[in-house]
């Protein structure tokens, strides 16, 4: 700090160094993130000879056959359905669940408060091989078994955590005193929260929503226990794709990874917003 | 914002779309075979579509399939009307959960497969529904350098690692591929092969004299194996791309390869050692649990996939054979010719011997098969001493042959209770 200050001449070839490990840096963050998801969608548009031949070709030659084995497949666009329906549920239950419970975990001391932070973090301790089979049973008693609803109750439980601790820490960020100004000014409780803090933390709202979504969307064991009928898409590809020929694996992938970057592109704004960059 | 309208659009397009599509009344066909989209495609088109009422076929990795039987069946009811799996999988299950199924009166053409699938008590089980072997294929380049006076159809395991090295040394790299990836099936190939071609046994001879000359020769082979085997678990990918040559596999894994390029490859028998030509079957089994909703159109599936047209129509999808007699008739995919002509000429060979599934060890089979897949580790991939690694698994054989008490299966003599391990 005092360097920059005192020396400013000395201190321009360091920027420029830095402002080239910077640019290198977002480079290499954006090539993680697009390359194989670019190779997943060559992959995708080849003939199988293509995809098991080497070296590969960086222009995709817009071979169908893969993807129309797909739109033939059976049940796909149900499961899809399914896969939509549930991570929606999903989404709004961990956020009216979540949310408040993160608004008192920052606005009020109680006893026990660290115990249940730690606590709220143990639904993701049992690993879900394990849970399945007495949700299982316990669902086919009570008749949420093969419901969306029912799977979207569990993906919830996994969603929580997050939900708590990503509002947690949001609502710790807007100061307190802005609420007590809205109070002295006529609000209720109830009416600061909605005119003052909620549009605050809509954005970080948002975001948890998409944590829940990637969450559910992702899930495999559960819906393949819980779900017969009523499969996700994720159930209903995954399980057949570990043996699939390389050629639909990479289709298959692309076609479940599609809808969640679509999801992801339409919201992104909120995603950004929470991390304070400019709304563009 | 335009996305967003247009994502909901898209959306409640795929709604209305999904409408048409209701469940109704089918029976459920919960399956751990036939997984592949491919055959699960073929299995809905092919193979169900001539079943009157209807068949929703669902495949699974075998955790689901089982937590969800395993539920239905604690609930006391459930959705599953028929149950399609390996003859190791209903081993795991309690025979009393499942129906029995003499009163069908179908059956499969083989007495052992039948008795297997009374899984120890005096009634069926499971039926036989269809089965399977193991055996090798080769890249028609790999030809050029099979050794001198061998012949293809008779190798012995000497010729084998001669021939994996002369590709070794023609092309500069180790061109024999080993399913022992994480879902490879090598420890079939360890039951099945190695051990029956070497010791004439499996359980018995696990740690004898001749099994540590089995691993031996095993290693030597392993120093001409592509070092990325360890990544494969279906061979008829690397056949295609060529990072292997000769391969090892099951039968319906190495399919793609021949149906995709019928010219290119051949098939033929495993290797022989000095106790004969070992090799193993695989049985895939169907089964209805006591909690299916509908056991009247449960049983009609069932006795609809024992029909010779069903089976033939099976072995169409799955590249698994008929266990009840069908006549194959003449069209039928190259996958299934040189499979097929693999296996009789290996069944047919002078120096045979036939190796019968594990059997009797009931929910402890993945373990026995974990022995053999951590002695391989310990001795190929970590490079252990052999005999002190098979003087420390013996002691966990002992222990799950003992806590099952099952007797000795071929080709191991036959024992008067659990098998022992000399």
């Amino acid at each position: 700090m005092t360097a920059t200050d005192t020396l400013p001449e000395a201190a321009a070839a360091p920027r420029k160094a830095g402002q080239y490990v910077y640019a290198a840096s977002v480079a290499l963050l954006c090539a993680w993130v697009i390359v194989p998801l670019y190779l997943l969608l060559i992959n995708t548009l080849s003939s199988p000879e293509t995809v098991n031949s080497f070296p590969k070709s960086f222009i995709p030659e817009f071979d169908l056959g893969s993807l129309q084995f797909f739109a033939g497949f059976e049940g796909m666009l149900v499961a899809l359905k399914n896969s939509v329906v549930v991570a929606a549920m999903t989404m709004v239950l961990s956020i009216t669940i979540g949310a408040p419970a993160g608004y008192a975990l920052s606005r009020f001391d109680f006893r026990g408060k660290e115990l249940f932070r730690l606590l709220i973090l143990l639904t993701r301790a049992f690993p879900l091989p394990l849970l399945a089979l007495p949700l299982a049973v316990l669902f086919i008693r009570t008749g949420l078994d093969d419901t969306a609803f029912g799977l979207a109750l569990v993906h919830t439980t996994l969603a929580i955590p997050f939900a708590v601790l990503i509002t947690f820490s949001l609502f710790s960020g807007i100061p307190v005193e802005l609420e007590e100004a809205a109070w002295t000014l006529g609000c209720t409780r109830y009416t600061a929260f909605t005119k003052v803090v909620l549009p605050l933390i809509l954005p970080g709202i948002t975001a948890s929503a998409i944590f829940a979504f990637v969450i559910s969307w992702n899930e495999v064991f559960a819906a393949a226990v819980l779900t017969i009928e009523n499969r996700t898409l994720t159930a209903f590809l995954l399980q057949t794709l570990g043996e699939a020929p390389l050629h639909l694996k990479f289709a298959g992938g692309f076609i479940l990874v599609v809808p969640a970057l679509i999801f992801i592109f339409a919201v992104r704004k909120y995603l950004f917003a929470m991390w304070g960059i400019a709304n563009r | 914002m335009t996305l967003r309208l247009n994502l909901a659009g898209a959306v409640s397009g795929l709604a209305v779309l999904c409408t048409g599509v209701a469940a109704q009344a089918e029976v459920l066909f919960w399956s751990t075979q036939a997984r592949p989209v491919e055959e699960a495609q073929a299995m809905r088109e092919n193979v169900l579509a001539g079943f009157a009422d209807g068949v929703d076929y669902q495949p699974n990795e075998e955790g689901p399939w089982l937590t969800r039987l395993q539920a239905e069946i604690q609930a006391g009811s459930g959705s599953i009307g028929v149950l399609g799996a390996l003859e190791g999988n209903f081993a795991a299950i309690d025979p009393e959960t499942l129906v029995d199924l003499d009163e069908l009166g179908v059956k499969s053409t083989s007495d052992t497969y039948n008795s297997l699938a009374m899984l120890g008590t005096d009634s069926m089980q499971f039926l036989p529904w269809m089965q399977a072997s193991y055996i090798m294929a080769a890249n028609k380049e790999a030809l050029q350098y099979l050794p001198e006076g061998a012949d293809i159809d008779a190798l012995t395991y000497d010729q084998l690692i001669e021939w994996a090295a002369n590709v070794h040394e023609g092309v500069g790299q180790p061109k024999f591929g080993f399913p022992a990836g994480p879902k490879g099936l090598k420890h079939r190939f360890f039951q099945g092969y190695l051990y029956p071609s070497f010791t004439n046994g499996v359980v018995r001879t696990f740690a004898s004299p001749e099994a540590v000359t089995a691993w031996q020769k095993f290693l030597e082979l392993w120093e001409h194996t592509n070092p990325a085997s360890t990544n494969f678990s279906f061979m008829q990918e690397q056949l295609l791309s060529g990072d292997a040559w000769i391969v090892f596999d099951h039968t319906s894994r190495l399919a793609q390869a021949f149906n995709d390029r019928p010219d290119d490859f051949v098939a033929f028998p495993a290797p022989a050692g000095p106790t004969g030509r070992g090799f193993m079957p695989v049985l895939a089994g169907i089964a209805i649990p006591s909690t299916a909703p509908d056991m009247d159109a449960a049983k009609e599936l069932v006795k609809y996939l024992m029909q010779p047209e069903t089976q033939i129509a099976t072995l169409r999808a799955t590249n698994f054979f008929p266990v009840v007699e069908a006549e194959l008739p003449d069209d039928m995919p190259p996958s299934v010719k040189a499979a097929g002509a693999a296996v009789a000429k290996m069944s047919a060979s002078p120096d045979a011997n036939p190796g019968m599934l594990p059997s009797g060890l009931g929910e402890k089979s993945g373990d026995f098969s974990r022995i053999y897949v951590d002695t391989f580790e310990r001795i190929v991939l970590a490079g252990q001493p052999i005999e002190q690694v098979l003087e420390d698994q013996k002691k966990q054989l002992m222990a799950i042959m003992e806590e099952t008490g099952a007797p000795c299966w071929a080709p191991d003599a036959p024992s008067d209770g659990a098998c022992p391990v000399e």
